[in-house]
């Protein structure tokens, strides 16, 4: 039944650019929800099994656009180099604050990840290389060995692809001994740790996994939206990430999607009608809701309607 | 060099006012509350209101604090108390739900930041040479009234000594029948009052949008975490001592200033888990 779903969502996927051929400003849109669904990923494995919040994702993003952007634009390195090194530099922050703060009961990750990010806005302004405050413009297409995604649509299959492989890696750790061990962790940790497991460096790699996500995610958007701002990565768009994740179903492979459609949707929807002001507390009250009454997110409904058919089989 | 320490001791004060904050709901709660800059971020923006429409400083004050308080129960009653048994996760989120909405309300009516009025205008008072501002006297004042009525009322009243018992062993206080309920209550809303003085006092020094809470509840976290995340003694001394280290530090070493929290969060983490004053029972996980 899983694996249906799963391929029915690929084949339909693999045709929507040709559905709307003519909007591509659609398929835009559809390529920055993936995008924001990649980083989500991250927080999902991240919060969903790890039982870490983190709060500077938006900052892990930043680094990842931002280093593959100048490497592309200054240093006229290859953008598949740029994508490595963007991802790489995330991860080695990501060790930076998790490091310590992980090795600690509670959330003292997420004051580390709002202090990084701080931080690293702070950095992006002040420097030159970066662009201060009037950011990167006209950040050049992904180009892998002299195919250029120029336009939406190829693009789309790029994102779409790597996308795909961050949930593919995700269900694998899920499933894998780290997997295992930090489950058992966060059903019982005086348990898990009897057992011998070193709780402190499981968390640690899937927080690590989980920064690369997210500068993979930001070097997918600084060429894709071909514009950087250090404003965009503050630490409301860090909450905003979390809310997507929690929106769409923690835990659940496919909830990251699904929030980040839901945002990218309500958000333009919102500006088109000018009222971008409140997107804040709609999706601040849709959180409570969501939180107080679905745990699992929009992804409940669906589960909702697979218990149902199996009750009904059943009986 | 005095005038230096004092400026520093001042916001030291305002962090000290936002970690007491955080710290007691942590304590007895078990939830980090990003909210806590940003509840004083909307009672400073409801001063403001009230201000402008001629009321007098001291009733507007003493006004929002009351409607901190209110705020708080409801938060409690109505949110909190619902999902204390599913998950640390979703209380910590229902936190940040509370800053985007706070955020986006104030967002609606402030598009330009607005200056807010000063408790005392005047010019800053000068004492065998160390200048000292007004508006910075006040806050520390206040911050020293408020943290030893609160240590009073902690240590010598009974619902004081209730919460701190909650804070030592949940289980064991509601054997002894503390009625737990009640006293988170009176946690959030004292917390959401002491936020909402500690919005007054940060307003009139930075201007008012609705962001303009958000460095000073990081800079408490730090302070927080610096003095032991579960000691409110460690989290008054964590924010004076912050702030004037980085007072110092961005006086001295201007080049660091920026990634000064984030170096000094590390560090504390790694040499000092349990921070200054923190119960040796922040174990390593």
């Amino acid at each position: 039944m899983k694996k249906i779903l799963t391929i029915t969502f690929i084949v339909f996927a693999v045709f929507i650019p040709l559905i709307f051929r003519t909007r591509p400003s659609l398929v835009y849109f559809i390529n920055l929800s993936l995008i924001y669904a990649i980083a989500a990923q991250g927080l999902n494995l991240l919060m969903g099994i790890g039982g870490q919040i983190s709060l500077g994702h938006a900052a892990f993003m930043a680094i990842g656009g931002y280093t593959s952007a100048i490497l592309v634009m200054k240093f006229h390195t290859p953008f598949l180099l740029a994508l490595i090194a963007g991802i790489a530099l995330s991860c080695i922050f990501g060790l930076i604050v998790g490091f310590p703060s992980l090795r600690l009961k509670g959330f003292y990750l997420a004051i580390a990840t709002m202090a990084l990010g701080s931080v690293v806005t702070d950095a992006i302004r002040r420097l030159e290389i970066t662009g201060g405050d009037y950011g990167l413009a006209n950040i050049p297409s992904p180009q892998i060995f002299k195919f250029e995604f120029s336009s939406n649509f190829t693009q789309f299959y790029l994102i779409l692809v790597l996308f795909l492989f961050t949930t593919w890696i995700t269900r694998n750790f899920i499933r894998s001994k780290s997997g295992m061990a930090l489950r058992a962790m966060r059903d019982s940790e005086t348990g898990a740790v009897s057992l011998g497991i070193n709780i402190a460096n499981y968390k640690l790699l899937a927080f690590i996994i989980s920064s690369a996500f997210a500068g993979l995610a930001g070097v997918l958007y600084a060429h894709s939206v071909t514009y950087l701002n250090a404003s965009n990565f503050g630490l409301s768009f860090s909450i905003d990430l979390l809310a997507i994740t929690i929106i769409g179903g923690l835990g659940t492979l496919w909830g990251s999607l699904l929030g980040a459609i839901l945002w990218v949707l309500v958000r333009n929807f919102l500006s088109l009608a000018h009222l971008e002001v409140y997107a804040g507390i709609f999706f601040g009250i849709i959180l409570i809701v969501i939180i107080l009454f679905m745990p699992r997110g929009l992804s409940e409904i669906i589960l909702r309607v697979k218990l149902l058919n199996r009750k009904k089989a059943t009986t | 060099m005095f005038s230096l320490f004092f400026r520093g001791l001042a916001t030291g004060s305002i962090y000290s006012l936002t970690a007491v904050g955080i710290v007691l709901i942590l304590s007895t709660t078990n939830v980090m509350n990003f909210a806590q800059g940003d509840m004083g971020m909307i009672l400073a923006f409801i001063a403001f209101v009230l201000l402008m429409s001629k009321m007098p400083y001291i009733v507007a004050v003493i006004v929002i604090i009351i409607i901190g308080i209110i705020l708080g129960y409801f938060l409690e009653k109505g949110i909190m108390s619902r999902i204390r048994k599913t998950s640390h996760i979703a209380m910590v989120m229902i936190t940040l739900a509370l800053t985007m909405i706070f955020e986006g309300i104030v967002g609606i009516f402030v598009q330009t930041p607005l200056l807010f009025p000063a408790a005392i205008p005047g010019p800053p008072v000068i004492l065998k040479g160390v200048v000292m501002d007004r508006q910075d006297l006040l806050s520390l004042g206040a911050a020293l009234f408020v943290v030893t009525t609160l240590f009073l009322a902690l240590y010598r009243t009974k619902i004081g000594i209730a919460s701190r018992s909650l804070a030592e062993d949940e289980y064991a206080a509601k054997l002894m029948g503390i009625p737990v309920k009640n006293i988170y209550i009176f946690i959030w809303s004292t917390s959401f009052g002491l936020a909402g003085l500690a919005g007054i006092m940060v307003a009139p020094r930075l201007s008012l949008e609705p962001t303009f809470m958000v460095v000073v509840q990081l800079k408490a976290f730090i302070a927080a975490v610096l003095g032991g995340m579960n000691s409110v003694v460690g989290a008054v001394i964590g924010g004076l001592l912050l702030g004037v280290i980085e007072n110092f530090v961005s006086f001295y070493i201007p080049q660091i200033k920026d990634s000064f929290s984030l170096i000094l969060v590390v560090i504390v983490l790694l040499f000092l888990p349990q921070g200054l004053f923190g119960k040796k029972e922040t174990r390593r996980a």
